[in-house]
């Protein structure tokens, strides 16, 4: 993934061309270089979002919780070589740290399901748990439950970087440019992946329903 | 809005790219038009992406409406708000955080020991990883298909820790950390005692 390193700012600097890092988690990776124990920020800051990515993965919860403790163990362990590369098109908000770690992600949970040859739809139906019930309103829940069930299963029937990335951008809420870096692809490839990817669970979803 | 030198596939792509941005933005699944004919509010409305509420507002009118350009697909609109709303974060057991957290600081710690008394030279393996990661493996490597079916060849990844001198490193600080305590004395309630036998030797 090519891509420039540095951002020139401040119109007044022209002379003397001000280098901006632009990843938002450097003074923390910085941090973390000095003194691995400081490492711990960030795994409070995304241990959650790598989660939700394994689990959607995987289908699994104890299988997320391998992926995601090896993600992490890799991240310390390879943080010397992590390098550091934001664009200004990524916004000011952009975590090159953070793709950098789902891409590891990406290749711990492919790894885990070679071996594992776990199906994400055939699992995700317990996490319909995760709906929040009424008990003022046991028959909305009933369907609120089934809608997203049925839901979940038409995203886990996408192939597989389309699913990764509709799961990058809904649920992990990863810029086009992040997903692009995770997955290793173009921007424009990314953007084409999660239209086509809607249009199939659109029109899984209207299966479903019956053209409701 | 218009995309020249763009072919149609492109542009419903990066309309759609928009919308989601917007979407992801403002949070307001009222405005995206929940399917089910519910209000907005869904699993994670409001969650912000960091861009203002308004910008993405104006924005969603704008390409659901189709003004000054290509306007949404209708059924990619639906599936979008589906999806925001149905697809929850999920988060892992208190227990499995803590663990996890004990875990890394362990590993943590066993990198920065050496590194603190400035060893150098040849390089210690200490496997850190949990057991089940097949020979070779590489977190870091490109995968260009990890969906494929042939099982890679991997290996296990280790924790490197430079150091010949590990082990005297580890005595330094150990020695230095005695020392320290011994300056610092026994216990509060030690120095404590310390402090009043102190006082009574002051005159009043």
């Amino acid at each position: 993934m090519a891509r420039p390193v540095f951002w020139r700012s401040g119109a007044a600097e022209d002379a003397v061309p001000r280098i901006a890092h632009l990843d938002r988690d450097r003074p923390l990776v910085e941090a973390a270089r000095r003194d691995p124990e400081r490492f711990e920020a960030l795994y409070r800051r995304y241990l959650a979002p790598l989660y939700s990515y394994a689990y959607y993965e995987l289908g699994d919860h104890h299988a997320a919780e391998d992926a995601t403790e090896r993600t992490f163990l890799a991240a310390l362990a390879n943080l010397h070589r992590f390098d550091e590369r934001a664009r200004p098109a990524d916004g000011e908000g952009a975590s090159t740290f953070k793709v950098w770690l789902f891409r590891i992600a990406r290749n711990v949970v492919a790894n885990e399901r070679r071996t594992a040859r776990r199906h994400p739809a055939a699992v995700l139906d317990d996490a319909t748990a995760a709906i929040v019930a009424d008990p003022l309103d046991v028959e909305g829940d009933a369907v609120r439950r089934d809608e997203a069930a049925a839901a979940w299963r038409a995203v886990g029937r996408l192939p597989g970087d389309r699913r990764r990335a509709v799961v990058l951008r809904f649920v992990d809420e990863l810029s086009t440019a992040e997903i692009a870096g995770v997955l290793g692809r173009s921007e424009g490839a990314v953007r084409v992946l999660i239209h086509r990817a809607l249009r199939t669970v659109a029109r899984d979803l209207r299966g479903r329903d019956g053209g409701r | 809005m218009t995309f020249p030198g763009r072919d149609v596939p492109e542009v419903d792509a990066l309309v759609t790219d928009r919308y989601l941005d917007a979407l992801l933005a403002s949070g307001e699944l009222a405005h995206a038009g929940d399917p089910a004919g519910r209000d907005g509010g869904g699993t994670r409305g409001g969650r912000s992406t960091g861009r203002g509420a308004g910008w993405g507002s104006d924005l969603v009118s704008g390409l659901v409406s189709g003004r000054g350009g290509p306007a949404l697909d209708e059924a990619v609109r639906l599936a979008s708000a589906r999806l925001t709303r149905d697809l929850p974060r999920f988060h892992p057991s208190f227990r499995f955080e803590e663990r996890l957290a004990v875990r890394l600081a362990e590993a943590a710690a066993a990198m920065r020991l050496p590194a603190a008394a400035g060893a150098e030279g040849s390089v210690t393996v200490i496997p850190i990883y949990p057991p089940g990661l097949p020979d070779g493996f590489d977190p870091l490597a490109e995968d260009p298909d990890p969906d494929a079916d042939d099982i890679a060849v991997l290996a296990s990844r280790p924790l490197l820790i430079r150091g010949a001198v590990a082990a005297s490193a580890i005595s330094l600080a150990g020695a230095a950390w005695v020392a320290w305590r011994r300056s610092r004395g026994s216990s509060p309630i030690g120095r404590a005692a310390r402090a009043v036998h102190a006082l009574r030797g002051r005159p009043v």
